[in-house]
């Protein structure tokens, strides 16, 4: 009977760590990248870990670079080796694409040269890490500024191979440092914006990553990363509202619901146009907020979440939920202010990246891996293509 | 709905949130909130533990008995089987009856890792998992996302200094030897020696590979077991060098 015990003890330790590997919490990060354009070629990453540059007129695969795999280290159902998440959204800039990467260890920076994906520096080197990348990096004036998971902000000089020139952990009012910073940083006037989970906007000078004076707090943590439009900062929180900041100030200038809370975190950064802040929430409503006052001018329901940012194509306003459906609004349309979007348009995969839109086309890299790209005037996808590589 | 889907909303979820609430009311701190939920679990499985403790102590009390039959039908493996079924019926003790807690916990493990994952955000794709998961309670609301930090712990990461996993270790086999009754047959004894040494060694060695939050779990809920088991069995068991039990050479 002894037997029985331990096999049957045996059997439900098995059973329950094979339930923990298998079931899981979601523990590997997948990567959300979202998609460039650039003098014709669509540039994404992938969600095994490689950044795809795909001719937009040929519709052919000019090149596929893997970043970097690593062992998991996982039990039972995981593979042998892990490719690196990508959540960052490919940046090209002269001949150059600029991508940051996510693994269980850290994170880096690359530079692939944008004819053939060589690999031409990265941050940090000799296999190094810093901490995981997730937010998107902002580049001025040849300054590329990187926010990490090691609550750090790095500022790497593009024109010298990504030389590092100052990295600035930010610190909380107690002096301990945040977990993570995964919000993309935004350059404005001299000045690097940086939201934290923990509430806080901090300023830190583009020369030497010292913390300006100003900062802001807020009980709840931010959701979404900063956009700036004349110098008020629009940002989401955890507590279900959208806050505008004006900077210098200690107080909100508004905050979006007023009394009761929107049905879910505003996660997706804003986007602000001739006044109108159009946010983007996960309750499934696309919000249109004059940006000075507050005030609703009208919201559209989705009916599915709504992960990735909106973004406007000229007069059109463009917003993918996270079942896959893109939605246009024409701005000067009679409907615009009726919440009636103009196109309707379902492309039959999840989408949780970033996407963008040019020249009448809305480039989208769905959680299926595949590319779509969505014709507009036409209400329909143009043309796909697979990320995924066979065998 | 899914099987996914039902696990979510009946275990995965309340779970979540309840530590997440915790979390909040304990001023912030997750390992507390984990802790609290220790001690919850180990409350509401009280009436099945109470029972596995009976059956321990029962077990314990028919020693003699067994040791008799032992050194009776040693060598008869299928006779010795059929008299110590016979004995557990006549004494109304189910000997697997006091593995069932184990089971019982089992979903909550999971739920739990499931839980600490989520909870500390340890990927984007959790964090935004999340936001479909929290229940529309303010505590709730005001409490995302949390800190991953308790005492020298990230409880999303392993114990990088292997304390835990030595706490998790020694803390299953002090429960484990207070319960594990020796035998007079060798090769029994020999298996029940290696069990009682491999179950710690195999939680300590996952210990160095799951989150500390998890191990954290584990270290609390045998800590519970050992002083549960003193104060209801009344001693340390088969732990206490000397016991009557013991087999004598």
């Amino acid at each position: 009977m002894k037997y029985a015990q331990i096999v049957f003890l045996a059997v439900i330790c098995l059973l329950g760590l094979l339930g923990i590997s298998c079931i899981g919490g979601g523990t590997q990060p997948g990567g959300w990248a979202g998609v460039t354009v650039h003098d014709g070629i669509v540039y994404a990453g992938t969600l095994d870990g490689r950044v795809v540059a795909i001719n937009a007129t040929s519709r052919d695969l000019q090149w596929s670079r893997p970043i970097v795999t690593e062992p998991s280290g996982g039990l039972a159902c995981d593979p042998a080796a892990v490719p690196a998440a990508i959540y960052t959204t490919p940046i090209v800039v002269g001949d150059f694409i600029y991508v940051g990467i996510y693994t269980t260890h850290g994170g880096r920076m690359y530079a692939l040269g944008i004819s053939d994906g060589e690999v031409i520096w990265e941050y940090p080197k000799g296999g190094a890490y810093i901490g995981a990348i997730v937010g998107r990096t902002d580049i001025d004036n040849g300054i590329m500024y990187v926010t990490s998971s090691d609550s750090t902000v790095y500022a790497l000089d593009i024109n010298r191979n990504g030389l590092e020139e100052w990295k600035s952990e930010v610190l909380d009012e107690k002096g301990e440092r945040h977990e993570k910073l995964w919000a993309s940083p935004v350059v404005h006037n001299g000045a690097v914006y940086v939201s934290t989970f923990d509430g806080h906007i901090y300023a830190l000078s583009v020369e030497t990553g010292e913390l300006l004076e100003w900062s802001f707090k807020l009980e709840a943590g931010f959701a979404s990363s900063p956009v700036i439009y004349e110098d008020t900062i629009f940002l989401g929180s955890f507590d279900r509202h959208l806050y505008a900041v004006k900077m210098g100030s200690d107080v909100p200038l508004w905050k979006f619901p007023r009394e009761n809370p929107a049905g879910n975190w505003f996660w997706a950064s804003p986007v602000v146009n001739e006044g109108i802040v159009y946010a983007g929430c996960l309750d499934g409503k696309l919000y249109a907020i004059e940006a000075k006052t507050g005030e609703k001018l009208w919201d559209f329901n989705a009916g599915n979440p709504i992960v990735s940012s909106p973004v406007l194509m000229g007069r059109l306003l463009i917003t993918v939920d996270e079942s896959g459906t893109v939605y246009v609004f024409d701005l000067d349309g009679e409907l615009a202010n009726e919440a009636v979007p103009w196109r309707t348009i379902p492309i039959g995969a999840d989408v949780r990246s970033s996407f963008c839109a040019h020249e009448g086309l809305v480039y989208i890299r769905g959680e299926d891996n595949w590319i779509y790209v969505v014709d507009v005037d036409r209400g329909q996808v143009s043309w796909s293509f697979p990320l995924t590589i066979e065998g | 709905m899914s099987f996914i889907e039902v696990w979510h909303l009946i275990i995965g979820n309340p779970i979540l949130n309840v530590l997440i609430a915790l979390s909040h009311i304990l001023g912030g701190h997750f390992g507390l909130a984990i802790i609290a939920l220790t001690v919850i679990v180990r409350l509401v499985s009280w009436p099945l533990t109470r029972r596995q403790l009976q059956s321990t102590k029962a077990l314990q009390d028919m020693q003699p008995k067994i040791q008799e039959l032992q050194k009776k039908y040693g060598k008869n493996q299928q006779k010795l089987q059929q008299e110590m079924m016979k004995l557990y019926k006549e004494a109304g003790v189910n000997p697997l009856g006091c593995l069932w807690p184990m089971l019982i916990q089992l979903p909550v493990w999971i739920a739990l890792y499931q839980a600490i994952m989520r909870a500390l955000a340890t990927t984007p794709e959790n964090l935004l998992d999340l936001a479909h998961r929290l229940y529309s309670w303010d505590v709730v609301r005001q409490a995302i996302p949390l800190s991953s930090g308790f005492l020298w712990l990230d409880l999303g990461k392993p114990d990088p200094y292997w304390i835990l996993a030595i706490i998790v270790g020694g803390t299953m086999w002090a429960q484990q030897k207070m319960t594990t009754a020796p035998s007079v047959d060798p090769r029994q004894q020999s298996t029940a020696r290696m069990m009682t040494l491999m179950m710690p060694f195999m939680f300590g060695f996952l210990t160095l590979m799951f989150p500390s939050g998890l191990a954290l779990y584990w270290a609390v809920s045998n800590i519970i077991g050992i002083i549960t088991q003193y104060f209801v069995a009344g001693g340390w068991g088969y732990l206490k060098i000397g016991s009557p039990f013991q087999p004598r050479q």
